[in-house]
């Protein structure tokens, strides 16, 4: 399956189709604690079928214990289905928004640090702006390193959601 | 014709369409409409216990036996909480049990209302799968899949959380009747149906199997579960393979056979961890490689290639690595696996295993010791009981020296190692199995923990024949103070009140055994008179479980005697 051996841990990322309820959530995430997962970032949305959500998990790990976290997702009630795939067989974005300031005169600098990452200002008030960027674990955190030139008040992290590459959905096969 | 039910009759009417016919529970608030509507439906028996872990326990315990769900009843809050443990139980053991437990109204929930408790976000990693109902439309197909998902596939318990004013609603009747509102296929089905094992698989297991020098049956609770007796068998006498029966697994293949050899793993007896570590193939039958059995992981069969039958495929190389994983149904698996080996014998390798065989270590000074009590036991009732047991030395001596020739005559904690576990849940192997003797062994701490429930035995009419090993000790827990420690028996030495007049108050026969010539007559007038009865042994008080291997040695490093323990300075 993946470039990451038995044994070798890297970033993957678990996928599951499940109800969206906040019973099976709870039990999913609970899962994750109960079996002592090491999760980096854990995000949760709609997905293209009504009445189904997607809640993506990223952990650092070797393929064994992934493999091991998707199986005991599977045996869960409401579960659609679980995978998992090496984040490197795949695409994995988060969001993030920080809120940062500058006195006026680096406000330019400022603006150019967010061009340079294709953020965008979704909110420019008098004292602060919110900036919103979109990528990578690893381009977010460059992002908001520039960013901290300037002064940081505050960041919200969505966590990633990933996309094996290829064909295959779940919603192709069941609909 | 619409006919208007409440949400209690309809649950009523849906565990009778399950084929429920006795419930464990104890009544309380937010459970009251539940208990208004039960009287209109005479064929569901409740039986009232005295402390609602008793309920969960008795259900694991009718399940157990009987091969169904067990059913036990709470209200909110305490009476929910107090299940709590009963359900670990049966989750660690893999029993069916269905929890039901009432919960505030609706318009109260998350309010701190009073006996509000979160029973679902409690029970979440104990059970399969739980369901809060929010309406009593959904309450029949609710139950219906309830059940399913507790007997279904690797079986577990389930928890059904009903508020006050859902149990008092009213709803047109006709549209749950029947089994109308059973829908497994809808959205509540798990992802994965079991992958199909590979045939290839089964061949490749039998070419190991043909060619292994030193081989190995370790057989689990699975073979219980499936009831894979004689397919064990057959497996067992096409190839001469020894068959090891772990704790749960023990009664699965009888003790007077040739091959078989006895417990692994803690306490298992030296030749068997011996065999263990010779061995060259192993195929582990419905086991899931705790760590009682394996010891420490590292030293754990280390030249053996492992064949896992296992139905869980999550279990699959969770604790050991796997050479040949079968996963599915254990008598099915085994019943191809015996068509696809060939036939062979094992002499020498059972001839290598016999040379391991050593006379076991003398834990007893006097003559009451555990082997007569158990033998005089056997004895009574012409080998056609069954033996309950509860936590500590005594679960391992009656586990080691009883003879179990049928199989499930054998029921014990064995995942959580719950104690108090004994008593209650020998009054739902009796109900399972009418007629037959069930004996409730435990010591005098666990039997301490739950025998409030002697009330309900005689209430009931249950007649469950109670043996106390009174040892005035916390036995097992001492003997590990004993061992690693410094003998400094912390709060281990405990008191008894005197049994016989305990069984006096509660109008049941008792008698107190203290030397090996009464025992006999003991067990036999126990069994003889109708309804409970109590018998309670003075045994040696500072015995030990031999052998034993210490926690995090393996399975190569026995404590085999008294000369052999080790000494530790007080620490």
């Amino acid at each position: 399956m993946s470039a990451a051996h038995a044994g070798m841990s890297a970033a993957h990322a678990v996928t599951v189709l499940m109800e969206d309820r906040l019973i099976t959530l709870t039990r999913a995430v609970g899962l994750l604690r109960r079996r002592n997962l090491p999760v980096r970032s854990i995000a949760v949305g709609p997905t293209a079928t009504p009445g189904l959500s997607r809640l993506t998990i990223m952990i650092q790990s070797d393929d064994t214990a992934a493999d091991r976290a998707v199986k005991h997702l599977q045996k869960m009630i409401g579960v659609r289905e679980a995978t998992t795939f090496a984040a490197q067989d795949g695409v994995a974005r988060e969001l993030a928004l920080v809120k940062v300031r500058a006195p006026a005169e680096r406000y330019g600098e400022l603006l150019d640090v967010v061009q340079l990452y294709h953020a965008s200002v979704v909110d420019d008030s008098p004292e602060a702006m919110i900036v919103e960027l979109t990528g990578s674990e690893a381009f977010v955190l460059s992002c908001i390193r520039a960013l901290e030139r300037f002064e940081v008040l505050q960041v919200a992290r969505s966590g990633a959601v990933a996309l094996e590459a290829g064909s295959h959905t779940y919603e192709d096969s069941h609909a | 014709m619409t006919e208007l039910l409440t949400g209690a009759q309809i649950l009523c009417r849906a565990l009778l369409e399950e084929g429920v016919e006795i419930l464990f529970g104890y009544p309380g608030g937010a459970i009251m409409p539940f208990y208004h509507a039960l009287p209109e439906h005479p064929e569901l028996r409740h039986v009232l216990v005295r402390h609602e872990q008793a309920a969960a326990h008795a259900a694991d315990g009718y399940a157990r036996a009987s091969g169904r769900a067990g059913v036990c009843v709470a209200t909110s809050g305490p009476g929910a909480t107090n299940l709590v443990t009963g359900l670990a139980t049966a989750h660690m053991d893999n029993t069916p049990v269905v929890a039901i437990t009432g919960q505030v109204a609706r318009a109260m929930m998350g309010r701190d209302a009073f006996q509000e408790t979160d029973i679902i976000g409690i029970t979440q990693p104990i059970t399969k799968h739980s369901w809060l109902i929010e309406d009593a439309e959904e309450l029949a197909e609710a139950v219906h899949q309830a059940f399913a998902v507790a007997q279904e596939g690797r079986p577990g318990p389930v928890l059904i959380d009903i508020p006050k004013d859902v149990q008092n609603q009213k709803v047109d009747g006709t549209a749950v009747d029947g089994k109308a509102g059973r829908r497994y296929g809808g959205t509540s089905q798990p992802a994965t149906a079991l992958p199909p094992y590979r045939l290839s698989a089964v061949q490749e297991a039998a070419s190991l199997i043909a060619g292994a020098q030193r081989p190995l049956i370790m057989a689990g609770h699975g073979i219980v579960l499936s009831h894979a007796y004689d397919e064990l068998r057959a497996l067992a006498e096409k190839t001469g393979i020894p068959v090891i029966t772990t704790l749960l697994g023990i009664s699965a293949f009888p003790e007077s056979h040739p091959l078989h050899l006895g417990m692994p793993g803690m306490h298992g007896e030296v030749h068997v961890n011996r065999a263990i570590q010779q061995a060259d193939v192993i195929v582990g039958v419905g086991l899931r490689f705790d760590d009682r059995v394996t010891g420490n992981l590292a030293g754990f069969a280390r030249g053996a290639k492992l064949i896992h039958i296992e139905l869980d495929p999550s279990e699959i190389g969770k604790n050991v690595p796997v050479a040949v994983a079968l996963v599915g149904d254990a008598r099915e698996l085994l019943r191809q696996l015996v068509d696809a080996v060939p036939a062979r014998t094992c002499e020498e390798w059972r001839g290598e295993i016999a040379s391991f065989m050593r006379p076991r270590a003398e834990s007893f000074r006097g003559g009451l010791s555990p082997e007569g009590i158990l033998e005089a036991i056997d004895q009574a009732a012409a080998g056609r009981c069954t033996i309950v047991s509860d936590v500590g030395q005594h679960q391992m001596w009656v586990a080691k020296l009883f003879r179990y020739q049928r199989p499930n005559t054998h029921i014990t904690s064995g995942g959580l190692g719950t104690m108090g576990f004994a008593v209650p849940a020998a009054m739902g192997v009796v109900l399972a199995r009418p007629g037959e003797p069930v004996w409730a062994i435990s010591g005098d701490g666990g039997f301490q923990m739950n025998m409030q429930e002697i009330a309900t035995m005689v209430q009931e009419g249950i007649p469950v024949k109670m043996a106390i090993f009174n040892n005035g000790y916390l036995g097992m827990v001492r003997q590990w103070q004993q061992f690693f420690h410094g003998r400094r028996y912390s709060a281990t030495p405990i008191w008894s009140p005197d049994y016989v007049r305990l069984a006096e108050a509660y109008g049941i026969p008792g008698w107190r055994v203290e030397t090996a010539s009464e025992v006999e007559q003991a067990v036999q007038a126990a069994l003889d008179r109708p309804g409970p009865a109590l018998v309670e042994f003075l045994i040696e008080q500072e015995a030990n479980v031999y052998p034993m291997i210490p926690p995090g040695a393996s399975l190569s490093e026995p404590i085999e005697s008294e000369a052999g323990s080790p000494r530790l300075a007080p620490v």
